[in-house]
């Protein structure tokens, strides 16, 4: 058997443990899938596979027991699948061109969960068309909510998304909800002046508790959707760290073209001997500092109005090697 | 008077209408609701026919135009009040016939009970009413059971057709200084519901016993008392009073009052720190046999007309009909 | 506006302040239209908003409203003092009918605070003793420091039959410890079905002292009780005292027992 592993890898199949068996890894933009397209993962692990899958951190699917020869017809059978998902494709019918970014994961978002602010797979989707297939090594998540169920703040790049409450002073009957639903799950930004509410900016983080728990619609959701941009957060071997923010309240359209921006960033800074020539971006930034990443980062962002850039970022994290 | 008009002679009805009075319809507020993209249909001061909603139940009932949920009383200084201004115009206001109902409701308490509500009476009698008729009936509807699917005594009556709006002018006020063409003329029937999927029996021979049941007891632990069941309910009246100083010496400011719920916590706090109904299936059974009981003992008649937007905005899923439907089993049962 | 509107309060002078315990101060106040005991008036009070407060005297020119302490933001009226202007409006409530307990036994109970709403019939028989076959009047209190109208006592005691306890023992205090309803056992009523009974205090002890006399043969049509409730109008709209069908406001605060025994809050 002659087989090009780098080849393999980058058709999105594995080299597994088990000599002559891949596997096939079928990324899911956002983690929205449809039943007809979990059929064809069904399908192509019952005829080419162990009748196995396996559901991956990043919203995939891993479908193992697949024959190395046996990659064309399964490539075949994924078409559909690429199709319906939108993904980027060199030539139909060669499978899923894959690469060091990884699939753009989102929580459920405000398709179903209350807590959400945006449609998370909407924009988990647009990210992936603009920065899909690239062999940089890039993490990028969207949440719904400060919750930050789909560990946005364990990627390069995360977005957490945000609404800015709007209040209607004459309709509130002071029932205080919203204060206490503020001061029990987040961050006390509410305070009560003469029996109605006074929302501290500053310490508002944008989950849209108040709006959720007010009974009188005196709390509203802006139009304008915010985002809180967290960046530089890893797992791994040496570093692993929580990622901090850059942006607070800053729009979509700015996040995508900040993401786009950085894969020129790393372009240029990216140190080639690495190992297998790759190189996470938070240890260029490491190398770099954050003010040259910010630099190239911003490159022709308009930011909106709100938008509130941070001076300086400093991340922590835990040092391997460094304690015992 | 019957008519059947074009969607833009109903513009210029609606037009010569808005010089005269505010005109308060259920209209869309997109994106307003609790949830993200979620939309909410509540009261505004509308001035064209496409702002009306006619094909949903409001989310909110038609009393905060009369009933503002905060109303200023009056302004004070360390030794004057004045009064604060009433509305400057008339009002026309778009509602269904259970909310129709409902103001029947609303005027037991705030004209018939003993002492008249200045500022309920000087708005109330300024206002026509434009009842919206309706093709069928909503989830948690039940204003058949409530004999609230019908009503007189309105001012106008409104449906939409797929290309032309039918109305019948009662109040003749609301023809003047328009003139109708021959052909605009219409005999028409108004769209009641006469049947609902939602049903509730309030038994005929209730009795205060029913207050004694464990049937509240569950209650208590599925009410996060919010008090939605109240802002939404169109016959809710409850408010409290609000003082505000502008200055630190307190002695000028606003007297206000406010929506109350008396599912919310503090509704029965005193200053002496005494309070009533801590538990929250007593709330539940204060608020629901205001709704069938104990409102009528005093009125003749159910407050509750069925509209079921309690049911419809409680986030825990508490249904006010299937709560009415379990009084009849609950009756003198511990 | 021809219609009345019943929630602009009036100014009122003060004529003056007379502290009655460290919470509670009474306030007399110029006034001279009728006025029932029992009734009560929607009184303005700085920072915190109106408050319905009863009627602790009534004088041929004057009224006086005993207010408690209760939180922080109340205290700014006990700086108030005579000349003056409190904003009222009222009275409120039905009050009590005198004409019910003349001729009769009397026995008024009553406890702490709520010994203001019955006061002005304490007075009304302390100066008209041959009014009723008898009065006995029956005062509790948590503490020393809680007696309310302690010059009041002096009078009442020349002309009617008092009783005073206090919750706990204290020292320096020889007289009676324990609750109302304890001294009502022991009471010497002469014709207890004919007998007109008063029970005004806290909810609790409204319960306990009535079911006492009950027990001592008093017909429930012949006890009256005076609730106390959160008030936001004074006028049955606001809803916070409905009870049942009732509005204490409106139909009370004076209820008769037998309806009073059945209102669930």
């Amino acid at each position: 058997m002659d087989i090009n592993v780098k080849k393999v890898k980058k058709n999105a199949f594995r080299v597994t443990k088990h000599r002559g068996l891949t596997a096939s890894r079928v990324r899911v933009p956002g983690g929205d899938i449809t039943s007809e397209q979990l059929r064809i993962v069904a399908e192509i692990a019952d005829k080419y596979g162990n009748g196995k899958a396996h559901i991956t951190t990043r919203q995939g699917f891993e479908i193992p027991g697949i024959k190395y020869e046996d990659m064309p017809k399964v490539n075949e059978m994924l078409q559909p699948l690429i199709d319906q998902l939108g993904i980027n494709q060199d030539t139909p019918g060669t499978g899923y061109t894959s690469a060091g970014t990884r699939n753009i994961t989102a929580c459920i978002g405000n398709r179903v969960c209350p807590f959400a602010n945006v449609e998370t797979s909407r924009i988990a989707k647009r990210i992936d068309k603009a920065v899909f297939p690239h062999d940089l090594h890039f993490k990028i998540a969207i949440t719904g909510c400060p919750n930050d169920c789909v560990k946005a703040r364990m990627h390069d790049f995360g977005l957490i998304a945000a609404t800015m409450p709007q209040y209607e002073r004459d309709r509130c009957i002071s029932c205080y909800a919203c204060e206490k639903a503020c001061r029990l799950k987040a961050t006390q930004a509410l305070k009560i002046v003469n029996e109605r509410i006074e929302r501290e900016h500053t310490k508002c983080i944008g989950c849209g508790e108040c709006v959720l728990n007010c009974p009188t619609r005196a709390w509203t959701r802006s139009k304008q959707r915010y985002f809180r941009l967290a960046i530089m957060g890893r797992t791994g071997k040496k570093n692993p760290r929580l990622a901090e923010d850059f942006l607070l309240w800053a729009d979509e359209d700015s996040c995508v073209q900040i993401i786009k921006n950085t894969y020129k960033y790393v372009t240029n800074y990216i140190n080639l001997g690495a190992p297998g020539g790759k190189e996470h971006i938070g240890y260029i930034v490491d190398r770099t500092g954050f003010h040259e990443f910010k630099k190239w980062a911003l490159e022709d962002v308009k930011l909106g109005p709100d938008t509130i850039v941070k001076e300086h970022v400093n991340w922590g994290g835990i040092r391997y090697g460094l304690h015992y | 008077m019957g008519l059947v008009l074009s969607a833009s002679r109903f513009g210029k009805l609606m037009e010569e209408w808005s010089k005269k009075y505010d005109i308060y319809a259920p209209a869309l507020f997109e994106g307003s609701g609790p949830f993200s993209d979620t939309d909410q249909v509540r009261y505004a001061k509308v001035t064209s026919l496409e702002e009306i909603v006619f094909d949903k139940k409001s989310n909110y009932p038609f009393k905060e135009a009369i009933l503002p949920i905060t109303q200023v009383l009056f302004y004070f200084t360390e030794d004057e009040v004045r009064e604060a201004a009433p509305r400057g115009r008339d009002a026309v206001i778009f509602l269904r016939s259970c909310d129709f109902n409902a103001l029947r409701s609303l005027d037991a308490i705030y004209i018939r009970n003993v002492i008249e509500d200045h500022y309920y009476k000087g708005v109330r009698e300024r206002a026509k009413f434009v009842v919206m008729g309706c093709e069928s009936s909503f989830d948690n509807c039940f204003c058949v059971d409530m004999e609230t699917n019908t009503c007189s005594g309105y001012d106008a009556y409104i449906h939409l057709e797929a290309d032309s709006v039918t109305l019948d002018i009662v109040n003749p006020e609301l023809a003047d200084s328009f003139s109708f063409e021959s052909g605009e003329n219409a005999q028409i029937t108004p769209k009641f519901v006469t049947a609902t999927t939602t049903r509730v029996n309030i038994p005929g021979n209730l009795d205060a016993s029913v207050a004694g049941s464990d049937m509240w007891d569950e209650y208590h632990t599925r009410c996060t008392s919010c008090g939605r069941c109240n802002f939404v309910c169109p016959t809710c009246t409850c408010f409290s009073m609000q003082d505000v100083s502008y200055t630190d010496n307190g002695k000028c400011g606003e007297r206000r009052r406010v929506w109350a719920s008396c599912q919310v916590d503090g509704f029965t706090d005193m200053a002496g720190g005494h309070s009533f109904r801590a538990n929250k299936g007593q709330r539940t059974r204060y608020r629901v046999l205001h709704k069938v009981y104990d409102f009528k003992k005093r009125n003749g008649y159910h407050m509750c007309v069925g509209c079921g937007r309690c049911s419809d905005a409680c986030q825990e899923y508490i249904s006010f009909s299937a709560c009415v439907n379990k009084l009849e089993k609950a009756m003198g049962v511990k | 506006m021809c219609d009345r509107n019943e929630y602009i309060p009036s100014a009122y002078e003060i004529k003056d302040v007379v502290k009655q315990t460290d919470a509670e101060y009474t306030f007399r106040v110029a006034y001279s239209a009728d006025v029932k005991p029992g009734q009560f008036f929607e009184v303005s009070i700085p920072k915190f908003g109106e408050s319905p407060i009863s009627i602790s005297e009534i004088g041929p020119d004057y009224i006086d409203l005993t207010i408690r302490k209760v939180g922080r933001v109340t205290s700014e009226i006990f700086t108030y003092t005579g000349g003056d202007k409190l904003f009222m409006r009222g009275p409120y409530g039905n009050g009590f009918d005198l004409d019910v307990f003349k001729g009769k036994e009397l026995i008024v109970a009553a406890g702490g605070t709520g010994v203001s709403p019955v006061k002005p019939v304490i007075d009304y028989f302390a100066a008209n003793p041959g009014e009723v076959t008898s009065c006995k009047v029956l005062l509790g209190y948590k503490s020393q420091q809680d007696i309310l109208f302690k010059n009041s006592l002096a009078n009442w005691t020349s002309s009617l039959d008092v009783s005073l306890t206090l919750d706990r023992a204290e020292e320096g205090y020889g007289g009676r410890v324990g609750f109302v309803s304890a001294l009502v056992p022991g009471l010497d009523i002469a014709n207890p079905p004919e007998a007109q009974v008063i029970v005004v205090g806290p909810p609790a002890m409204i319960t306990s002292t009535a079911k006492e006399f009950l027990n001592r043969g008093i017909a429930i049509s012949n006890i009256w009780i005076s609730l106390e409730r959160r008030m936001c109008c004074g006028i049955g709209k606001c809803g916070h005292c409905r009870i049942n069908d009732q509005y204490v406001c409106l139909d009370g605060p004076v209820f008769n027992y037998e309806k009073g025994v059945n209102l669930v809050d």
